[in-house]
């Protein structure tokens, strides 16, 4: 059999996901990853005031705008030297955490399940089972993830006057104080969010979830009880490995992640790094973040070109798209880290952290598909525990916001894990004026293209090897591409596509 | 008796997708009838379910993109925006999603609901028209007098 190039079709992801693939002899030979559209967020930026990115970047997505905030907000923090008090950045973890929980669990079984209802499973024994739980609109868990993730948002609009695009992480804090009835509903919220997590998606307490340290441990819980094995989580699991996702989707075998949940009283925690810590893991071995090491490449990419990677902080992004321009296929940048590209996201900062059932998991198959979305959908278990604790822990009375006055000229880069992995704004403030602002998403990250060595992105590598049965239905190569949640939105373009606009077919009533 | 609501949605920041936000703004600066609430809906798609949930009657209000005529005022009834809704879930899923959900995840009766739609960039005359007539369908409904009358 020759070889043939199929354009994956993409729905449920941001549109603006181009992915092609080449297969021969029914395995994908080679893949590449297009951003089709402009994002140019950072040259919107340039010449505005300093705290301008507060206000545009929350924008730049609906899903994670408030990552988008906190890091717009830590990297002038980063810049001036101010450390949010402890109450404030008990706060920030609470909402940012918040963002992902609901995120997680709208991806898992909003977009990700979905392909399980594939045409060509529909003859695989738990196929009614799938229909029956996540059928768009109609599927039990569909009904019940729309109106749960409905509720633990409230947390964020109580706390932050609204969602999406709240604004109330401001350098050195937070711009308004929480009441106590405000932080009483919310710890109801959460309450009543964990109870729903527990007995709906997992099937059992965090505690025992918590307990899982290895995959025969994964498979011990699984058969415990019917709970389990019925839970969505459960039946996640058993529609995942019938289907051999745990054998699909690999990459290579680098993790980034940037933490971001710093512990609120560094004095109290004695050093530690938060709840994931950041790092980038290569060959088994954690190695402490540096930003430094952070660089960008556009050789590939529709931007004009220099040579190698450059740091964002010294990044450029002039678009050059000509027609002529050669092999350049995206507008996403390839960002690597020393020199490397890394996939980012839960698998990632599970693996960062060294959780141990997810490094059995990768060490048993390599990185894949069902490891992927595995960590997405227990992440809330690690953190709700957590969301718990701080929230507790917010006393009222303390101060929420610490100023050293204006913000200076200088540098600064605020990191930290959005939904998707780790996000990074760079800032450059001259006569107090915004000079250079670079933001590097995470599914730049994954979703890269190919660097001026010509190494495949993260999603491009991962989607090699991938047996595909039927390329006019290349469900197997979905799978792989959504276990990494890509969004676009964020990474690429400047404005909401709207998909409303253009696809109308109207039934008028008038 | 329950709510009437006018939810204004969309991108202000894009010209082809800013007629909510400007009508918004038309109707802040003519208070509307106590009666009727009016609420900024930006680009919070699913997440509006919250403002939905308890009204009588929600009357939304969103750009359209292939309305032929400048100018034209397009309503939708319920079953009209269920049919340019998307088959599923995704990063960008909007009104139509959430009007196609709507029927499985609202925790009250079903408000009755109807979109009002203009093609932008417009003129201001077309927002003042399209706030005029949003005001009107949440206090009274889509009744046939104002087709006819819209219409002659």
């Amino acid at each position: 059999m020759g070889k043939v190039r199929i354009t994956v079709p993409m729905n449920r992801v941001e549109g603006d996901l181009e992915v092609r693939v080449e297969i021969a002899d029914g395995v994908a030979v080679d893949a590449w990853c297009s951003g089709t559209m402009y994002r140019g967020f950072e040259r919107i930026l340039e010449g505005r005031g300093a705290l301008d990115g507060l206000v545009l970047t929350p924008r730049i997505c609906g899903i994670c705008g408030i990552s988008h905030l906190r890091a717009a907000a830590t990297a002038l923090e980063n810049l001036a030297g101010i450390t949010p008090p402890p109450d404030a950045t008990r706060i920030r973890n609470l909402t940012v955490m918040t963002e992902h929980v609901q995120s997680d669990i709208r991806q898992s079984f909003l977009m990700f399940a979905v392909d399980f209802l594939n045409p060509v499973y529909e003859a695989t024994p738990l196929y009614g089972e799938a229909l029956a739980r996540f059928q768009p609109f109609k599927g039990e868990t569909v009904r019940q993830v729309i109106r749960e993730t409905k509720k633990i948002l409230e947390i964020i609009a109580i706390l932050g006057g609204q969602w999406p695009h709240s604004p109330f992480i401001v350098p050195g804090g937070l711009a308004s104080q929480p009441t106590g009835e405000s932080l009483l509903r919310c710890r109801l919220i959460l309450e009543q969010f964990r109870r729903w997590y527990e007995r709906r998606i997992l099937g059992c307490e965090l505690e025992r979830w918590l307990e899982i340290l290895d995959s025969d441990d994964l498979d011990g819980w699984l058969e415990e009880r019917e709970e389990h094995w019925k839970s969505d989580l459960g039946l996640l699991l058993r529609l995942a490995r019938q289907h051999g996702l745990d054998r699909i989707g690999g990459g290579h075998d680098s993790f980034l992640s940037y933490g971001g949940f710093p512990e609120p009283d560094q004095e109290k925690s004695k050093g530690k790094n938060g709840l994931f810590p950041a790092g980038f893991l290569l060959d088994n071995e954690v190695h402490a973040l540096d930003e430094k090491r952070v660089t960008e490449h556009v050789a590939y990419s529709w931007y004009v070109d220099y040579k190698g990677g450059k740091h964002p902080g010294d990044g450029e992004t002039q678009p050059y798209a000509t027609g002529a321009e050669g092999d350049k296929y995206s507008w996403a940048k390839a960002p690597r880290y020393d020199g490397r590209p890394a996939e980012t996201g839960p698998l990632a900062s599970m693996m960062v952290a060294g959780n141990p059932l997810f490094q059995d998991l990768v060490r048993q198959n390599g990185p894949n598909a069902m490891a992927r979305q595995l960590a997405r959908l227990v992440r809330p278990a690690y953190f709700l525990p957590a969301m718990q604790r701080w929230l507790a822990g917010v006393s009222g009375d303390e101060e929420f916001y610490r100023s050293n006055g204006e913000i200076h000229d200088g540098t600064g880069c605020g990191l930290g894990e959005a939904a998707r992995g780790g996000l990074g704004h760079w800032v450059t403030i001259e006569r107090g004026r915004i000079k250079k602002y670079q933001i590097v998403t995470p599914t730049a990250w994954n979703a890269s293209p190919r660097d001026s060595d010509g190494t495949r992105g993260p999603m491009e590598e991962s989607l090699v090897g991938t047996p595909v049965r039927d390329p006019e239905n290349p469900v197997e190569l979905s799978h792989v591409v959504r276990s990494f949640d890509p969004c676009l939105v964020c990474t690429v373009h400047a404005v909401g596509r709207g998909k409303k606009l253009g696809r109308l077919r109207l039934s008028m009533t008038k | 008796m329950k709510a009437q609501r006018i939810i204004c949605v969309g991108n202000r920041f894009v010209e082809a997708d800013a007629l909510g936000g400007l009508v918004f703004d038309y109707l802040r600066r003519h208070a509307p009838p106590a009666s009727v609430q009016v609420f900024d809906g930006g680009l919070a798609g699913l997440d509006l379910l919250r403002l939905v949930e308890g009204a009588g009657r929600v009357v939304f209000v969103d750009s359209m993109a292939n309305v032929e005529v400048p100018g034209e005022i397009i309503v939708l009834d319920e079953a009209g925006l269920r049919e340019i809704a998307p088959d599923a879930y995704d990063h960008g899923a909007g009104l139509p999603y959430l009007v196609r959900a709507l029927p499985y995840v609202c925790d009250d009766p079903m408000p009755e609901l109807l979109l009002v739609a203009a093609r932008t960039p417009c003129q201001p005359e077309t927002v003042r028209k399209a706030a005029d007539l949003a005001i009107e369908i949440a206090l009274q409904g889509w009744r046939a007098e104002v087709a006819a009358r819209e219409e002659a």
